[in-house]
């Protein structure tokens, strides 16, 4: 009887859930070859993801043609990828280790300069000035949201913007006693904020748990399908 | 002080730069002489004369030695020094006169000569010298000393003509001669009444004795001139220096001349004096004042000690008894002088012996008088005098320069008749204590040593060493055993009580702690030891609670959540409120437009496949369904690609999409941000083929694209907030107006959410939930999140409770223990 490979992956799948779940015991040799199992393959297959899809057709495949063609500017083209590749594989050796700092200093830089460009334009900017408008009435309309509701949510969301940043203010004078606190507007606001941060938490939490509860669901439900294969 | 010199006699007060007392005319020396500076390593001492440290000598021993000179009688034997002397110039003393200290008191003027006795001013024929001024000193109190400046008048440093004479030869010149602080000075000079001019004569040691007056001789010594006199006619071999004896010349004095032997080599012979002129030997020979001791010892020239009597049997009788047994010490010859005999040394004065060392004298037992050698051709002429015959002299082996004090007669003879039993055991074959003989190498034999010099060698330890009676004079005293004074009597002892043990004490290496220490030991030791020591759990029941506690949810959960699934309930209903994200995302998809391209972005991880395919199962059904879009799937994780490919063959296969026909997946996205930012900037160099490595952009589901903006959606189907920040970020400016649909989880929809706030994100389906919604719109297609959500729900309304019950149960605990520590504080 030839054996499909959904049902070996099947067994599979059945068999790694029972080792995973074996983790409601304590932890366990089972769970544990599970564990290295999965990092195992993970490793593996990362690693050809990588040479496949990054190494040979970007540095590798444009390098024989770059080669052949004769160009000084090609050859200087893929001649910065290929050293910059050379010096980031010098860290395995502890004394050529030193050489990627060259390339790890270019990413970091270009990296940073992305980061902070994107958070700036994508997030605070954006951000700032939806808070803003939160009390734009003609926006709000335009939403189909009425004035009432806009000026409530407005408040809310500026109230926790406000309080949740003061929160995170630990700048504190000493007092004559030596002890140390902040200003009286501050420590309030704070107080605010700490509710506001406290539901934010709650809110991750409850969301965390749906999913781990779905993920449950999933697998059981494959669990009970593959039984019932062979039912 | 520095100004003022005091005089160390008389205690006057005298300028600095005198040389002399104003007074008593005592040399002053100068301060810095007296209290000079010490001498440092490697500096030659400068020579002092003793004269001159009488002014740091202690002020008992200065009193003692006035108390004395303030004694002397005025019929002592001190010669008053006339003023005239101060004026001579006086001999220097030898450079190097061991007797230095004994030279006679004399004036410290420079100029003065030094004075010269009558007796010895007859015996050298020279012309006397005028005695000087000198404090009285009782003879009885006479000792030899060093250094007394006060006895001595003159101590100079430059030569001078005439040197001392000494006391004992001072009663031999004339009584016109200048008298010295010596003692016999004043009898020799009465005793010759036919003085001679006085002859300088340059004694070689200044006698420290003074000279006595001539009014003041002591009785002794007027019967031993006495005594001379009448034994002058009955001696024999009188050598012609004894004629220039003067008439009044004691007779041992004239026998002295004759058996007395100076030789400049000998260092025991304290009157190294030069030969007396005939004059004086005449002058000295007739002193009719001679001392009783002389005159007795005159009489008793027969009676030898018995000691000597065995020893000088064979001996001439010239010879002492303790001279005769001593190997006879090679000297040169002496043409001039003559062996004293053995009578002669008898009748010395007891002061004069007692000047000499005791082993010196009496313990070299007496030889066979031999030959005289020849007499030195320096030997002093006066001493010619004293010699009696050559035959019956003898050259002593050793002259002692010091001699025991003399007391009396008695003790004089009693010196001779007794033989003192260290000499006696010394005589004796085998007695005393035997030293262990030194060894091969030592210089000299045990038999060349004499008795004295043996007895304080130190013993052998490691023999034994018989006690045996110790001839030295602390026989009385405890002998000591052991160690490198072992043999030796009167070693003091280490400590009072110290008992000497061969090994060392064993002192135990035990720490000797009193208990208050140890406590306080111990209680370090514990604070150190908590330092490292890791905190102990209180109770283990608390542990065993929370495990089973944990069984139990867990058991819970999976029962009721797997009965639901297993059972294929649809009990709860379908979920009702469509939150705004979510029909924002259902406006979304239903605005895209037929064939269009779509760029799909996979950035989750397996574990939440489950969960993500159920939510994006439905839009993605509808929107094949319905618009036959063409995908493009991309990721920015690894494994995105392998998701990609199976959600397209799982929930979807039933549309029966191709890769590279419908379908086109370009596989991972590396750079994270800046692989995105690229993208967005240009996707075809970015990504130009895909997982098959074939060219992407030239194939049919990217027919007509080639940027980002050119897509018709971005739909991000994520489970991290990071992830989905990236994508809008980096795509904010290059998208444009392309919207951007979030199939989010539940654990990310939270964070997601302000970016649909902002209008950075069109649509948000959250989780099963907006899956569960979602089908609503799509017919209920494929159906997978009503399947999961009966038991998710159950799933919920568990979790819900036991938080509700978990917080009560806290609360009562709360409460339960705030009311004990209410009830202690009251």
């Amino acid at each position: 009887m030839a054996i499909s490979p959904d049902l070996i992956s099947g067994a599979l799948s059945f068999l790694f859930t029972i080792l995973i779940l074996s983790y409601v015991i304590g932890d366990n040799p089972l769970f544990r070859v599970a564990v290295y199992m999965f990092v195992g393959v993970t490793s593996g297959y990362v690693a050809s993801v990588v040479i496949w899809q990054v190494l040979v057709p970007r540095l590798i495949t444009p390098l024989i043609p770059a080669v052949l063609s004769n160009s000084p500017m090609q050859w200087g083209m893929i001649a910065a990828p290929l050293l910059g590749s050379i010096f980031v594989f010098a860290k395995i050796s502890q004394r050529l280790s030193g050489l990627a700092r060259f390339s790890m200093a270019y990413l970091v830089g270009v990296g940073a300069a992305v980061t902070v460009a994107g958070a700036l334009i994508g997030t605070l900017i954006p951000q700032v000035q939806a808070t803003i408008e939160f009390f734009d009435p003609q926006i709000a309309a335009a939403r189909n949201i009425t004035t009432a509701e806009v000026i409530g949510n407005g408040a809310v969301i500026l109230l926790g913007v406000v309080t949740s940043l003061a929160y995170f203010h630990f700048g504190a004078r000493s007092k004559p006693d030596g002890s140390m606190r902040r200003l009286p507007p501050i420590e309030i606001l704070a107080w605010i904020g700490r509710i506001f941060i406290g539901i934010t938490l709650g809110a991750v939490f409850a969301g965390v748990y749906a999913a781990a509860l779905t993920a449950l669901i999933e697998r059981l439900s494959s669990l009970i399908n593959f039984i019932g294969l062979f039912s | 002080m520095a100004d003022i010199l005091q005089c160390p006699n008389c205690k006057t007060e005298n300028p600095i730069g005198s040389k002399v007392c104003k007074n008593c005319q005592t040399p002053l020396a100068p301060a810095n002489k007296i209290t000079g500076g010490f001498i440092k390593p490697g500096q030659t001492p400068t020579k002092k004369h003793t004269a001159d440290l009488e002014p740091i000598l202690p002020q008992w021993l200065r009193d003692a030695r006035n108390a004395a000179r303030g004694s002397d009688s005025p019929n002592s034997m001190e010669l008053p020094q006339p003023q005239e002397e101060k004026d001579k110039p006086s001999a220097p003393p030898p450079a190097e006169d061991l007797l230095s200290g004994l030279q006679s008191s004399q004036t410290a003027d420079e100029e003065e000569e030094e004075y010269i006795p009558d007796w010895l001013v007859n015996l050298t024929g020279k012309s006397p010298t005028t005695p000087h001024e000198a404090s009285s000193e009782p003879i009885t109190n006479r000792r030899v000393e060093m250094g007394n400046t006060a006895d001595f008048p003159h101590i100079k440093e430059e030569p001078t003509e005439e040197p001392e004479t000494p006391s004992w030869l001072a009663g031999l010149q004339s009584p016109a001669t200048e008298p010295e602080k010596d003692e016999l000075t004043e009898w020799f000079r009465s005793a010759s009444e036919a003085e001679q001019p006085h002859h300088t004569v340059e004694p070689k040691i200044e006698n420290p004795v003074s000279t006595p007056q001539p009014d003041e001789s002591p009785d002794w010594l007027r019967q031993m001139a006495m005594d001379a006199e009448q034994t002058e006619d009955a001696q024999t071999g009188i050598s012609q220096a004894e004629s220039e004896f003067p008439a009044d010349a004691p007779d041992w004095l004239r026998n002295l001349g004759s058996a007395i032997e100076v030789t400049p080599s000998s260092g025991l012979n304290p009157f190294n004096l030069t030969e007396p002129a005939p004059a004086e030997s005449e002058a000295l020979a007739s002193s009719t004042e001679t001392p009783e001791w002389l005159k007795n010892e005159s009489q008793k020239q027969d009676t030898t000690p018995k000691w000597l009597q065995d020893e000088g049997a064979s001996s001439e009788a010239g010879t002492p008894a303790w001279l005769a047994n001593e190997t006879p010490v090679q000297r040169p010859p002496e043409p001039d002088s003559q062996p004293l005999s053995d009578d002669i040394f008898t009748e010395l004065p007891g002061w004069l012996k007692a000047a000499a060392p005791e082993s010196s004298i009496f313990n070299q037992p007496a030889k066979e008088p031999e030959a005289s050698p020849e007499p030195q051709q320096d030997s002093q002429d006066w001493l010619k005098a004293f010699q009696l015959t050559p035959e019956a002299t003898q050259e002593p082996e050793n002259i002692p320069a010091f001699s025991t004090d003399f007391h009396s007669d008695e003790n004089v003879n009693s010196l001779f008749t007794e033989m003192p039993d260290w000499l006696s055991n010394a005589m004796e074959p085998g007695s005393g204590i035997s030293p262990s003989t030194s060894p091969a190498e030592d210089a000299l034999a045990p038999s060349d040593l004499p008795s004295w010099v043996q007895a304080m060698r130190p013993v052998d330890t490691s023999k034994v060493v018989e006690e045996k009676p110790n001839p030295t004079p602390n026989k009385d005293l405890p002998l000591e055993s052991r160690g490198a004074l072992a043999g030796l009597h009167g070693v003091l002892p280490a400590m009072p009580g110290f008992t000497p043990t061969s090994k060392p004490k064993s002192y135990s290496i035990k720490l000797n702690a009193s208990k208050e220490q140890m406590a306080h030991a111990e209680i370090l030791e514990q604070v150190l030891a908590a330092e490292t020591s890791p905190d102990s759990i209180e109770t283990l029941s608390t542990y065993k609670a929370s495990r089973a506690l944990r069984w139990f949810v867990a058991f819970i959960v999976f029962v009721f959540v797997a009965i639901p699934v297993f059972l294929r309930t649809q009990i709860f209903s379908a979920p009702v409120g469509v939150p705004n994200e979510t029909r924002d995302a259902i406006s979304v998809v239903q605005a895209i437009p037929e064939s269009s391209a779509l760029l799909v972005a996979f950035d989750y991880e397996p574990s939440r496949a489950g969960e993500l395919e159920a939510s994006a199962a439905p839009v993605f059904d509808q929107l094949l369904l319905l618009k036959h879009p063409r995908l493009t799937f991309i990721s920015t994780n690894e494994i995105g690609s392998s998701l990609a490919e199976r959600f397209i063959s799982g929930p979807l296969a039933g549309h029966n999409y191709q890769s590279g026909a419908t379908y086109l997946n370009l596989g991972y996205l590396s750079g994270g941000q800046l692989g995105i930012r690229a993208f967005a900037q240009n996707p075809a160099n970015v990504a130009p083929v895909d997982i098959n490595s074939q060219s992407a952009w030239t194939s049919a589901p990217l027919q007509g694209v080639t940027a980002l903006n050119q897509f018709a959606a971005v739909i991000l189907i994520t489970d991290n907030a990071d992830s989905a920040r990236a994508w809008i970020e980096q795509t904010e400016i290059t998208r444009k107006d392309t919207p951007i649909l979030v199939i989010s989880s539940a654990q990310s929809t939270p964070m997601i959410q302000p970016y649909y706030a902002s209008g950075q994100v069109d649509g948000i389906l959250s989780g099963l939930y907006g899956g569960a919604i979602f089908e609503q719109y799509n017919a209920g297609r494929p159906g997978t999140a009503r399947m999961y959500w009966d038991a998710y729900s159950i799933g919920m309304f568990i979790a819900v409770l036991l938080v509700l019950f978990g917080g009560l149960w806290n609360l009562a605990l709360g409460l339960r223990d705030r009311q004990p520590a209410g009830k202690r504080k009251n």
